[in-house]
């Protein structure tokens, strides 16, 4: 149990038009990891969870989840995944109650079910009273932790997390954070992408650094630490991406600014 | 969510769907998710006086259909008028045509072009052969509900008037346009896709969505009197070009089917009617993967050429407006006239009327002797094109983007009046003055040079009107409020009122032309007003504005 995998992919590349975005991403997870997959915009990341959901095809090599080639069109594996976009895409016309069900529906929960969990969920995170108003009118925050709630409904073995806590304030990224820890405790295995260098150093078992399409570092911050003789993951994010500019260009950003 | 009758219908197909390895629990489900959104959004049929309403009851889309059936009556005598069946179905099916391709564009893109399903419903365990299943069925019930309210009237009368082969024929001939058309928006969109990005795309349909409320703005009047000018003896001449105009393909099959008329001509085309349908469905079959594909660029903006300022415009804009502030709020005002869809969307088709009504007031009058035109005064009727302007004036202070009015109050302004002015002068020129100009080429045309006095004091007396109506009308600062607030508040008497100002301009025309020089003077007189009007208007402080 405790060394069983759950997802491998195996050179993982893909392509838009002539621009290679994945070039040859290998790595095995394992059950009850939390790992914190970061780089910079552009880098592929979320095109790779995009892929292992099959959002995204055209790709080359292998993406075994729950020891399943998931290319052979088979969708069962997905009923076991949850999945926050990073991009908040819902039929916003409808209500969050009428969307909530309607997803666990899709992951094959009865409505009831579906509805009292969703309800339940909604006002522990503090959003109950919008659970009957349409999504459209809902704030930033808000639309977050409606898509988090739809990727737990049907209470997942394995979660893909694309920016999870853009938009929430302080408290609510603490329950979030609390969420994660908890359900982690329990055997769920968590993919987590975020731009936010803290909370991924926080939260994460283990931390993938995605660069140019291709992985850069792997390892516990632990060791990410001593390989690289840096303090912050901010430091070591931005030595391995080779970015040492900041100060210029800030300063030029300025100096831009200042003239009249 | 409410249960629909639909789908109690489709219930009986169960073990079909079943048998094709279609999971129709989760099918049923999308599609009442995808029905009750439908009935939430607003059909660009209404789109002109719509008061949202935010009960969830009532089904916006259903409603809508009314005035598709009411079109289907004025459909009714092409049926009636007699057995020529290649001229009169034709024409029949040339309707139907247009409004079924127009509703599909207009209303049903967001269905074919939807790429949330992608987001939302491909990470979910449903598989795809489902999903592409259901976006099918969608459009086929969409599809169904839009051809019975077309058409459904029309097929009992003529099945009345002509019997049963004549309904028959009817029957398989529309589903075969339904077919046809489908497949035509689906590889018009292909094309575009190919070619442009999402922006384009969303354009066109918004021009498109134009289109359709000016047809049916214009379609009131004109189909009425149009039975005037069809001549039932017209006999169609075959015409090599004909075969491109395919509600003909129709007509022909009538043709053949009831008067058993088998020329060639009329074989082909009824070849033509059956073969292309199933050619343009195989060819979006084989075409369908790369659609997908193409649709993932509606989300891409490509990277647009910058516009270079023209030094022309500049110069223009530099006469039009002198201070810079003027200019700045004048810049913005267009590109928001320019480029707001939901803006355009309302005030477009008003501006579009405006050019038809004076020229049908002219026809109404001159329907037999257009020799009397040339000296006659009716050139006055271009008078009507002024009465959009409080209508659109009134449209400045919406936008579909109003949240980012917040920049009027965060910014230094001082003055009001460069906003105002500014804007007003960008409603003139970018607005009015095209729709001006076109009617003067065509009164020209029509009236000969000597009207072009009467026609600068047009123009001046447009402005001067503009000014008033912004006098008279309730304050707001442009673009700040939603067009949800459109029609809550009434308008109506008032700018019911603001219309007798064209008849008082009207009129004082008309008497001043009765005296020689007359109009000169009135030309002065007009200079004068609006000079005096210009400069009062816009003295306007931040404590008269309204919210």
């Amino acid at each position: 149990m405790e060394e069983e995998v759950i997802l491998t992919i195996k050179d993982l590349r893909k392509n838009y038009g002539s621009k290679a975005v994945l070039n040859g991403v290998s790595l095995q997870v394992k059950r009850g990891e939390v790992i914190g997959y970061i780089g910079p915009n552009g880098a592929g990341k979320s095109t790779t969870v995009k892929i292992m959901l099959g959002i995204e095809d055209d790709y080359s090599g292998e993406i075994k989840i729950f020891g399943h080639d998931i290319s052979d069109g088979n969708i069962e594996y997905k009923r076991k995944i949850g999945y926050v976009p990073e991009i908040a895409e819902v039929y916003d016309n409808l209500t969050g109650h009428e969307y909530l069900t309607f997803v666990g529906e899709l992951y094959g929960l009865e409505f009831d079910l579906a509805d009292y969990k969703a309800k339940s969920l909604m006002e522990l995170f503090g959003v109950g009273e919008v659970y009957h108003s349409r999504i459209a009118s809902y704030s930033k925050g808000m639309r977050q932790k409606l898509l988090i709630i739809s990727s737990l409904l049907h209470n997942p073995e394995l979660l893909f997390f694309d920016e999870p806590i853009n938009g929430l304030d302080a408290n609510s990224v603490m329950i979030f954070k609390e969420i994660m820890t908890q359900l982690a405790a329990q055997g769920k295995t968590i993919f987590y992408s975020s731009h936010i260098m803290d909370v991924v150093e926080k939260i994460s078992s283990r931390i993938i650094l995605l660069h140019d399409g291709k992985i850069a570092a792997d390892g516990t911050f632990e060791e990410l630490k001593q390989q690289n003789m840096e303090g912050s993951l901010e430091q070591i994010f931005n030595q391995l991406t080779g970015f040492s500019e900041h100060k210029e260009l800030g300063a030029r950003f300025v100096s831009i600014v200042g003239e009249m | 969510m409410q249960d629909y009758r639909t789908l109690k219908l489709l219930d009986r197909f169960e073990k079909v769907f079943l048998s094709f390895g279609i999971d129709y629990k989760i099918m049923r489900r999308i599609l009442q998710v995808k029905l009750t959104m439908d009935g939430r959004r607003l059909p660009t049929i209404f789109s002109q006086n719509a008061k949202k309403k935010e009960k969830d009851t009532n089904n916006q889309y259903i409603k809508s259909l009314w005035i598709y059936v009411l079109f289907g009556l004025f459909m009714i005598p092409f049926i009636l008028m007699g057995e020529n069946y290649l001229f009169q179905m034709s024409l029949f099916y040339g309707i139907f045509t247009f409004f079924i391709m127009t509703s599909m564009i207009s209303d049903f893109s967001s269905v074919l072009l939807d790429i949330r399903d992608r987001n939302i419903l491909f990470p979910k365990p449903v598989d795809k052969r489902t999903i592409s299943t259901t976006k099918m069925i969608h459009i086929v019930i969409y599809l169904s509900f839009l051809t019975i309210a077309l058409v459904g009237i029309p097929l009992i009368v003529g099945l009345i008037k002509h019997g049963f082969l004549f309904f028959l024929t009817t029957v398989v001939t529309i589903i075969l346009i339904d077919l046809f058309i489908v497949v035509l928006t689906a590889l018009i969109y292909l094309f575009i896709l190919r070619f442009f990005d999402g922006e384009k795309l969303k354009d066109i349909i918004n021009y498109v969505q134009i289109v359709l409320s000016l047809g049916i703005m214009v379609g009131y009047h004109l189909l009425v009197r149009s039975f005037e000018f069809i001549d039932l003896s017209i006999s169609l001449e075959p015409q090599w070009w004909q075969v491109f105009i395919f509600p003909m393909w129709y007509g022909a099959m009538m043709e053949v089917m009831m008067n058993g008329n088998a020329q060639l001509f009329h074989l082909l085309f009824t070849l033509l009617g059956i073969l292309m349908p199933l050619l343009s469905i195989w060819i979006y079959i084989k075409l369908n993967p790369a659609f997908e594909q193409n649709l993932q660029k509606l989300s891409y903006h490509g990277k647009a050429k910058e516009k270079r300022r023209s030094q022309l415009g500049q110069l223009l804009l530099s006469v039009i407006c002198r201070s810079h502030e003027e200019q700045a709020f004048f810049r913005f005002a267009s590109f928001m006239m320019k480029n707001e869809r939901d803006f355009k969307l309302k005030v477009y088709p008003s501006l579009g009327f405006s050019v038809v009504i004076p020229l049908i007031f002219i026809m109404n009058g001159f329907n037999t002797d257009f020799d009397h035109l040339s000296t006659s005064k009716s050139f006055l009727t271009i008078y009507f094109s002024l009465i959009i302007i409080p209508t659109i004036l009134v449209l400045l202070k919406f936008s579909g983007k109003y949240k980012g009015a917040w920049i009027y109050r965060a910014a230094p302004i001082k003055h009001l009046k460069p906003m105002f002015s500014g804007t007003i002068k960008a409603f003139i020129f970018k607005l009015y003055l095209p729709v001006y100009l076109l009617l003067s080429v065509i009164f020209i045309a029509l009236f000969g040079v000597r009207i072009l006095p009467d026609l600068v004091i047009v123009f001046l007396n447009a402005c001067t009107y503009a000014v008033i109506c912004f006098m008279i009308l309730k304050k707001s600062i442009p673009f700040s409020e939603s067009f949800d607030q459109y029609n809550q508040n009434s308008n109506g008497a008032i700018i019911f009122g603001l219309m007798l100002f064209v008849a008082l301009f009207a009129g004082l025309h008309f008497v001043t032309t009765l005296f020689s020089y007359g109009i000169y003077l009135y030309l002065v007189f007009a200079i004068l007003c609006l000079g005096t009007i210009w400069k009062l208007a816009f003295n306007i402080t931040w404590d008269k504005i309204h919210g």
